[in-house]
């Protein structure tokens, strides 16, 4: 038993100066493999969601992210819609957007890309108040908070 | 194979410890150039060329004097160094401060580090996504190249990726080092069980709010990497929290007690590699014939790794990170790196000589490109 219980440790340890000589040269296509796997995403919560509906202009590209309320189990109460415009910015933007495509606009947004100003007038009440509002190396990236579901909030507060 | 019971000889024949370092040489060569050197870029090359005898010239001494932590702790503190200057660098080259902004967290571009993984677990689990805003792969420290490298180090190396190769914790080492004797003594040493209570908080903190807090809120490393900008009462809160924790458990508490406070009270992920340490076939073991119990190992190791207790039981307990720095001071040579099934006092210089190369080799490659790019930078300055 002590011979077999050596002999595996010394295998054991041999294999790993094998391991780690292999593990630079090796290292890309390891975590190519890695990033393949499902989980090896980033959460929307940092992401932003995937792009639900691209408007064009002559200008420049809207990209309206799918709303994200993404927990741990289940959704949360509250969350946002990320905005991103893309291309060659006006130095103002207005639009007026309909994150829940009932063709209904819920808010109206108006970003001012010179003084760094966004304005947010509210139509939808599950909609609350600007998250982030940035300059990105694409161009301008908005996220708006949102509340599932208004209607559990107390009058007072929508 | 040695003979089994042979004690460690400093001071062994140069031109053994150089036939040991041959392999070295050879395989550093061959990832720190990509077997290719670029001969037209004379700084590079000489960079490169500084980092590679460097690196070499402490590999050649640790066989050749028989000491391990001295040499080790060289290359450890300057990988530390090194990360946090070319990291710094880089963001004042890019963005003209430390911190980062809204639209690099918009992007997902902040750079991953392995501390970060023990929160991502939990909701990797459940979400089947990374709560971390940066690149899964491909650009600067992505996160499946570092969980990659960590994984790996850590099934190998065991609580060793602590002391071989975690690019922080060279600052804590670096300061338990500043000064000859400790002004704090008598620390209890069950506060080495707090980074489970870390982990354990901010892995369940982490999982409910799918934020990696500790990053968010706690890392004292964010002090010389990056942050968030300060952009109101919370960022400065966060900042503040930050540098008082990197002044207190990085640099005062480890001048002042000689130990490695943040990564024997704080570091989630050392809590992770602990148990790790029960993977790895690597250990340090203590021949109990040889030992005189004069517990100057207990004394001196700066993780609470060794206890009278462990001494008894011939084997370093789950804290210990392998830095070699009980071995080099035990006066009887009863202290020895192991392998597990290896009895304790046999095959000395055989399992010495097999972690050495394994443990400095990923230490070597990993720290050679922030180690080249910082030299680099300061050859630019220079000339």
């Amino acid at each position: 038993m002590k011979n077999i219980k050596l002999i595996a440790g010394i295998a054991w340890a041999a294999a790993g100066l094998l391991i780690i000589i292999l593990l630079f040269p090796g290292l890309e296509t390891m975590s190519g493999k890695l990033a393949n796997l499902p989980f090896m995403k980033i959460n929307p919560n940092f992401s932003g969601g995937e792009v639900e509906r691209q408007l064009v202009s002559p200008v420049c590209t809207l990209d309206i992210r799918r709303p994200v309320f993404d927990g741990l189990f289940s959704e949360r109460k509250e969350g946002f819609v990320q905005l991103d415009w893309r291309g060659k910015l006006p130095g103002e933007i207005e639009d007026s957007i309909d994150y829940n495509f009932d063709s209904i606009p819920d808010f109206y947004i108006k970003i001012d890309t010179k003084q760094s100003a966004t304005f947010l007038k509210a139509v939808n009440p599950a909609v609350r108040d600007i998250n982030i509002s940035a300059a990105t190396s694409y161009g301008w990236a908005v996220r708006v908070n949102l509340i599932r579901n208004p209607s559990t909030l107390p009058s007072g507060e929508l | 194979m040695d003979d089994g019971t042979s004690v460690l000889k400093p001071n062994k024949p140069a031109g053994r410890s150089l036939l040991y370092t041959l392999p070295m040489l050879l395989i550093t060569f061959m990832f720190m150039t990509g077997g290719r050197p670029d001969f037209s870029d004379s700084a590079q090359i000489l960079a490169l060329m500084i980092t590679f005898a460097g690196v070499n010239v402490l590999f050649f001494l640790m066989h050749f004097t028989g000491k391990t932590d001295r040499y080790r702790a060289v290359l450890f503190i300057a990988f530390a160094l090194s990360l946090s200057f070319t990291l710094i660098s880089n963001m004042l080259e890019t963005r003209s401060s430390m911190s980062f902004n809204q639209s690099d967290i918009l992007e997902c571009r902040i750079p991953f580090c392995h501390l970060v993984i023990p929160m991502m677990i939990i909701p990797a689990a459940f979400t089947e996504s990374i709560i971390f805003p940066g690149s899964i792969i491909g650009g600067f420290a992505d996160i499946a190249s570092m969980v990659v490298l960590w994984l790996t180090a850590t099934i190998v190396l065991g609580r060793g990726f602590c002391s071989w190769g975690c690019f922080y914790g060279g600052w804590d080492d670096g300061f338990s080092r500043v000064r000859k004797r400790s002004i704090v003594k008598n620390i209890s040493d069950s506060w080495k069980w707090m980074p489970f209570a870390v982990l354990f908080m901010v892995a369940i903190t982490a999982a409910l709010t799918l934020v990696p807090t500790y990053c968010d809120w706690i890392c004292p490393f964010k002090a010389v990497t990056e942050f968030e900008q300060v952009t109101g009462v919370e960022s400065a809160l966060k900042a503040g929290v930050f540098i008082s924790l990197f002044a207190g458990l990085v640099v005062v508490l480890p001048s002042t007690t000689k130990k490695r406070t943040q990564c024997s009270f704080l570091c989630p992920l050392g809590a992770i590699n602990s148990i790790s340490n029960k993977l790895t076939p690597f250990t340090v073991k203590i021949d109990k014939n040889a030992c005189s119990e004069c517990l100057k190992c207990v004394k001196t190791c700066p993780l609470f790794a060794l206890t009278p207790a462990d001494i008894k039981e011939g084997q370093a307990s789950i804290f210990c990170s392998k830095c070699g720095k009980c071995i080099d001071i035990c006066p009887n040579n009863a202290i020895h790196y192991g392998i597990k099934g290896v009895p304790a006092g046999t095959r000395k210089n055989f399992s010495r000589n097999l972690y050495l190369f394994v443990s400095f080799l990923f230490l070597a490659v990993f720290s050679s490109g922030s180690i080249i790019n910082t030299l680099r930078k300061l050859l630019d300055f220079i000339i």
